[in-house]
């Protein structure tokens, strides 16, 4: 298929399978070779791009963004980093001057996120960067670069994409982009050539080229629900941070598919009266900027989800969906009684969120049945999260908890405790709850109802932690909450206090 | 020119090693100690002006072409009708291929060659380290020549096609049936037939008196037990190898840390000779010990042959945990014995690691142990046993990362024991002259780390009694641990010197840099031998076609370099002198009695008679003056000094009680590596050595099944690495105090750091918790 997009400030058409990752496509069909491949699962920015639209630009990982995830967006890369004269962009300027690259291999990614931030604003510059590994340098030198760029102007070059973006029109159609407006003259020579044929590959047509199946692309719910419903094998691609590993790791064949980021009304954060209804499209980041006005404890949660890159792709429906037992975010939404909204075709059902898993990978949901969005009631903000993990950014958690605890007279009126990580699904501390309803809300308490976990919990022993563990440091963060209502705060990130 | 500094050929007039020769003022303001080192400031430098060039933190020469992604890699050179290879890899430990069905992957679009032990060409077996002076494989196991399957990950099958995706592909199309024989992938039964092994031409056994009997007598003892698991090296960029047949010429753009050695072995495998081979590696993304020669090298080779065509092989993340090795597991016994004043009475450090039966690399953890302390009575002794694996190899400070883990925590228990403090027990124990050679240290001011780690960390001296205090969830305590390295120097060294007409050099050798800044420094150091201005001078590297065979490896890349600098100079020395002509003072003067400084040649005896370089240039008939040489005999520290860098490190820790997480929020640590040549280099080789230690002792771990042999976590997903927000603020400085034994009076730089963290944070955590962790890494359910 053929996708249109904006790279390095010059209109390219690429053409290829819609599973063609774009950091293969720079790298093998763009000439672009800046671009590095670390990991090719989105774990160590060293692919890591610039993708611009409407809403802004951010940092994506290459090596899991198919082709047409990028339709009349526009792309950076290194090489467009790079001032149009040669000129250096004040990010390299400062990593040079403070040796942040010793072997050079994640520079390149360094630079694009570091752009980026600077682009934006960002002078949170651990968490900014927390998705780019490096094995050399021990960051530091990076960190005093990312400082001292920070007083920049920011170059005009990096402020042209959107511009270019308005003059085509918002909200054109990929495949109706006018073919006018690829100027040959601004291509690099490996990329013009192969622009008008791009589906041969060196040697002659690519396989799945010439057989694909075009991928569903469709523009809202309405399209998705009836695509979804006449493919029920399909899979359904919103960021493609679980999908893509899908793609470059298990050399999966994944037909039919269809691409969600067109959706635009599921990725729509609605605040009602009654409920604050989060469409299923909606990243991670915008949820993490959203919510923290409302539930901080979700958004410092959604911080050490994943990293800046996966947070900017990753969809909180594809979270819910995934079902994973470890996902950050299921805790959380069921702490705080959320709903999911399940659509197939034109019938929908709402569920309590812990309702849609029923066991390991299994789920109430019939085939051709989406997830549409998920609904937190309105309600005072008394939620707290408690990630547990080894490392503090780009970790699963061995234990997560969430506690939303209301109390009154210092006794506990309601109790709705989540965990992942301590059973095959995300699952609710329902013994826990009852027994702790009419308590008074003190560490004696939490104390007397350890023993319950048990109860609700048989969690397993894994590489990450042991199953006693589990179950201690689930207890203890109920403690924890406790403690942390009586005025003794805690943070995990004690290593740069 | 009043202001020449005198320079020359010879080690005993260099300026450095004049001062430190006159006595140990001279020492004492070369080390500056009093001055804050490390991040904050530059070291002194040894000359001044446009011509100081060692010690001056010039910016890194690649810096600019990596920060624009311009730095070509070995997976981005492309030939025409270049295709792409992939592997299968084996899924038993052990066993014989009973059948291989390709022709479903021959058949797919896109393939030119599907190449298996049935077709591939007849092979020699590689030259592993140690095997052979120019041994640069990971192992010796021959690469697709038979059925045979010698551990789980091994390519028994290559496809080439035309693009990545359709090779790998075709790769998941062929199916292979085996025989699986009986596999030795247990620890515990490989420990049983483990023998005392040997490394670097040495058996791993040391025996000094009764260390047995004298543990028992002693006052006071601790006798401990260790575990620590497999590493990998985990560059960013995965081993990657472009090929080339042409006119004769096997053309490889590789990832090497040693380009002349990998073309050897290379050469060797293919029976051809090592100038039909030609491999350059300008950039390395990363090395760390595991940028050698493996098995993708030879099959990328070999099927290029077989297709007649140029080949890209560029490894997976899981492909590099397959086939490229790393770290071995092992497991250490460390007991001391003392005097209740803490004198040593006996050292024992044994223990059992593993290797393979086709290499030579047992992991030599006992090494420090040897250097470090003296103590009356001393067993040191390394068990290798063979298992049906990868081929384990050198990692970043082989045998000193989990060797002095051990030794470092087995310390902090014996002073805990004997109520003295951990730094006032080491100090009791430092040895006047090394305490198994009995050589003396040619330079060797560890107990000045300590005072000065101890006063910028402020340490609280203890005498038994835990420091640790509590703040709120967080326990917090305070640990420290020595750091050791050893100086090396390989032979093999050798640089060209050309000077240009323009009053500029270049410089060529067959160096490595992986990103440590090999061009940067060795420009400084030819600037400062040749009195020629820094800017002026060029370097080439990373190409076998340039003089010598180096290997970044071990620290000592920097100290061949200068070695073969010297010699390169003494000999030019000698051409500029064949110019002279005969109206000059300086006619008629031999080579050892002239230097060069300041962009001319002069002599010793009377500076101010001098010849600009320029004009001597001018007077050949080439335009260029040229000299090659080998660096000298590297006796200094195979038979004459004791020479070791060591270092002091102090670590505090939070450990949670709520969760047992462990955040180390600060580090300190002071190094006594001889002379730093840039203080930007040295403080991110020391800080990236730092920050995988911490890895090392927080979360990195290779799982090994050993039901299958099969490593478990083969990602970045799976295998964690500190991300920023685990990196604690580090305060890195050194002596600075050159070595007068070392050719440029630096000792190296790039494994220390990996030595001395790690059982500083497990001491730090005692510290704070009062729970001893003897095991790697210390799991997040250790502590509760």
């Amino acid at each position: 298929m053929r996708v249109t997009f904006l790279l390095n400030g010059e209109w390219v058409t690429a053409n290829g399978p819609p599973t063609t990752t774009l950091l293969d496509w720079l790298r093998e069909r763009a000439s672009l070779t800046g671009t590095k491949e670390g990991c090719n699962e989105g774990d160590c920015g060293a692919c890591s791009v610039m993708v611009s639209d409407h809403d802004g630009a951010r940092a994506l990982n290459a090596c899991i963004l198919f082709l047409p995830q990028l339709m009349n967006k526009a792309v950076r890369t290194i090489e467009g980093i790079n001032g149009p004269d040669g000129a250096f962009h004040p990010v390299q300027q400062a990593m040079v001057a403070q040796h942040g690259s010793q072997c050079g291999f994640c520079t390149p990614g360094f630079v694009v996120t570091m752009a980026v931030a600077h682009l934006n604003g960002r002078t949170d510059h651990e968490d900014q960067l927390a998705g780019n590994l490096c094995r050399c340098t021990g960051y530091a030198p990076i960190l005093r670069a990312a400082q001292e760029a920070e007083a920049a102007a920011v170059p005009t070059w990096m402020q042209t994409d959107s511009a270019a973006l308005d003059a085509e029109g918002a909200g054109a159609s990929a495949g109706d982009m006018p073919q006018h407006s690829l100027p040959a003259s601004g291509l690099t020579p490996s990329i013009a050539s192969t622009q008008p044929n791009d589906q041969t590959g060196p040697e002659g047509p690519s396989p799945d080229a010439s057989e694909e199946v075009d991928p569903g692309l469709p523009g809202c719910a309405d399209e998705l629900a009836h695509w979804y419903a006449d493919h029920p094998d399909g899979t359904l691609i919103a960021g493609a941070t679980d999908v893509g590993l899908w793609v470059t790791k298990d050399f999966r064949n994944l037909h039919p598919i269809a691409f969600l980021h067109q959706c635009h009304d599921l990725q729509q954060i609605e605040v009602t009266d009654s409920d604050i209804h989060i469409g299923a499209g909606v990243t991670l980041t915008d949820l993490g900027a959203f919510i923290a006005n409302h539930h901080p404890a979700f958004a410092e949660l959604i911080r050490r989800y994943g990293s800046v890159q996966v947070r900017n792709a990753a969809t909180i429906g594809g979270n819910i969906a995934g079902g994973s037992p470890i996902g950050d975010s299921m805790p959380a939404l069921i702490a705080l009684g959320a709903h999911v909204h399940l659509r197939h075709r034109d019938a929908r059902r709402i569920l309590l969120l812990e309702d849609l898993y029923l066991d390991y990978r299994k789920q109430d949901r019939a085939p051709g049945e989406f997830v549409e969005a998920v609904s937190i009631p309105r309600q005072p903000d008394h939620l707290k999260t408690y990630k547990l993990s080894k490392r503090f950014d780009q970790d699963i958690s061995a234990v997560c908890g969430a506690f939303n605890i209301t109390t009154k007279d210092k006794t506990v009126q309601t109790a709705r405790i989540a965990f992942g990580g301590m059973a095959g699904i995300p699952k609710r501390a329902t013994h826990v709850e009852a027994a702790l309803i009419g308590q008074p809300w003190t560490a004696e308490t939490a104390m007397a109802l350890a023993p319950i976990f048990a109860q609700d919990f048989t969690p397993l022993s894994d590489m990450r932690a042991s199953a006693s563990y589990r179950l201690r440091t689930a207890q203890n963060m109920l403690l924890r909450a406790v403690l942390e209502d009586h005025g003794t705060q805690t943070s995990v990130l004690e290593v740069n206090p | 020119m009043t202001n020449i500094k005198p320079n020359s050929s010879s080690h005993k007039s260099d300026p450095n090693r004049r001062q430190v020769l006159a006595g140990s003022a001279a020492v004492a303001a070369i080390g500056a100690f009093g001055l804050p080192v490390g991040a904050q400031t530059t070291a002194a430098p040894a000359a001044s002006g446009a011509f100081a060039s060692l010690g001056v933190p010039h910016i890194r020469r690649d810096g600019a072409e990596k920060a624009r992604g311009g730095a070509k890699f070995a997976a981005e050179y492309s030939y025409p009708g270049m295709v792409y290879g992939a592997l299968v890899y084996s899924t038993i430990a052990r066993g014989t291929i009973t059948s291989l069905e390709t022709a479903e992957a021959e058949a797919a679009p896109g393939v030119v060659l599907v190449m298996t032990h049935e077709n591939a060409p007849r092979l020699e077996r590689p030259e592993p380290f140690y095997s052979s002076p120019t041994g640069m494989a990971g192992s010796s196991t021959p690469v697709m020549q038979d059925a045979e399957v010698l551990w789980n990950g091994q390519p028994v099958a290559v496809v080439l096609a035309s693009t990545q995706e359709e090779a790998d592909h075709a790769a998941t199309l062929i199916n292979v049936a085996y025989e699986e024989a009986e596999a030795v992938t247990s620890f515990d039964v490989a420990a049983e037939s483990a023998q005392t092994s040997f490394y670097a031409g040495r058996d791993l056994l040391i025996e000094e008196g009764d260390a047995e009997t004298a543990l028992a007598d002693a006052e006071v003892s601790i006798d401990l037990s260790f575990n620590t698991p497999a590493h990998n090296h985990n560059q960013i960029e995965p081993h990657a190898v472009t090929v080339l047949w042409q006119d004769g010429i096997l053309r490889m753009h590789d990832c090497s840390q040693g380009v002349d050695l990998s073309a050897i072995t290379i050469a060797k495998v293919f029976g051809i000779s090592p100038a039909e081979v030609h491999l350059s590696a300008e950039y390395v993304g990363g090395g760390f010990g595991g940028k050698t020669v493996w098995q993708y090298h030879i099959l990328a080779a070999a099927a290029s042959q077989l297709a007649d065509r140029p080949v890209r092989m560029s490894l997976t993340r899981e492909g590099v945990f397959r086939i490229c090795g790393a770290r071995a597991p092992t497991r250490q016994r460390v007991a001391l014995g003392s005097d209740r004043e803490g004198r040593l009475t006996s050292l024992i450090h044994t223990g059992t690691t593993m290797k393979i039966e086709n290499n030579s690399m047992t992991e030599p953890f006992f090494e420090q142990s040897e250097h470090m302390y003296r103590a009356d009575n001393m067993h040191l002794e390394i068990r290798a046993g063979t298992m049906d694996m990868l081929a384990n190899t050198f990692m970043r400070a082989p045998g000193a990362a989990t060797g002095t883990f051990t030794l470092e925590v087995a310390l902090d228990e014996l002073a805990e024991r004997l109520a003295i403090d951990p730094i006032e027990l080491r100090v009791r124990n430092e040895p006047e002259v090394n305490p198994t050679t009995g050589r003396a240290h040619s330079q060797r001011a560890l107990v000045d780390a300590y005072r000065e780690g101890a006063r910028r960390f402020g340490w609280i001296p203890r005498s038994g009694q835990r420091q640790g205090y509590r703040e709120g969830e967080w326990q917090v305590g305070t640990g420290m641990a020595a750091a050791y390295y050893p100086y090396k120097r390989f032979p093999g060294g050798a640089a060209r010197i050309t000077l240009n007409g323009e009053g500029g050099a270049l410089i060529e050798t067959a160096a490595a840099d992986m990103g440590m800044g090999t061009t940067t420094a060795t420009a400084a150091v030819a600037s400062e031998r040749l009195g020629i201005p820094y800017d002026a001078i060029e370097v080439r590297h990373g190409d076998n076609t340039l003089p010598g065979a180096l290997i970044a490896a071990a620290s000592q890349q920097t100290a061949a370099i200068g070695a073969s600098l010297t010699a390169a100079h003494e000999v030019l020395l000698a051409e500029l002198a064949s110019l002279v002509p005969a109206t000059s003072p300086l006619h008629g003067l031999p080579a050892a009695e002239l230097g060069t400084a300041e962009g001319a040649l002069y002599s010793l005896a009377d500076p101010q008679q001098q010849i600009p370089l320029v004009d001597l240039v001018a007077l050949s008939e080439s335009g260029t003056v040229s000299a090659e040489a080998q660096g000298g005999p590297i006796s200094e520290w195979t038979q004459d000094w004791s020479m070791h860098s060591t270092g002091a490190v102090f670590t505090e820790v939070r450990v949670n009680s709520v969760t047992g997480e462990i955040r180390v929020p600060r580090i300190t640590a002071i190094y006594d590596c001889g002379k730093i040549l840039n203080s930007k280099l040295a403080e991110s080789q020391f800080r990236g050595g730092i920050i995988m230690a911490l890895g090392m002792t927080l979360m990195e771990g290779a799982s090994f099944d050993e039901r299958n042999g099969r490593v478990m976590n083969p990602s970045f997903g799976s295998y964690y690495m500190p991300t920023h927000l685990d990196v604690p603020h580090i305060d890195v400085g050194w002596t600075d105090i050159p070595d007068p034994q070392a050719p440029t009076g630096a000792r190296g730089i790039g494994e220390i750091g990996m030595s001395g963290p790690a059982a500083a944070i497990a001491n730090a955590i005692y510290d704070a918790t009062g729970k001893r962790a003897r095991d790697l890494p210390i799991r997040l359910d250790a502590l509760m």
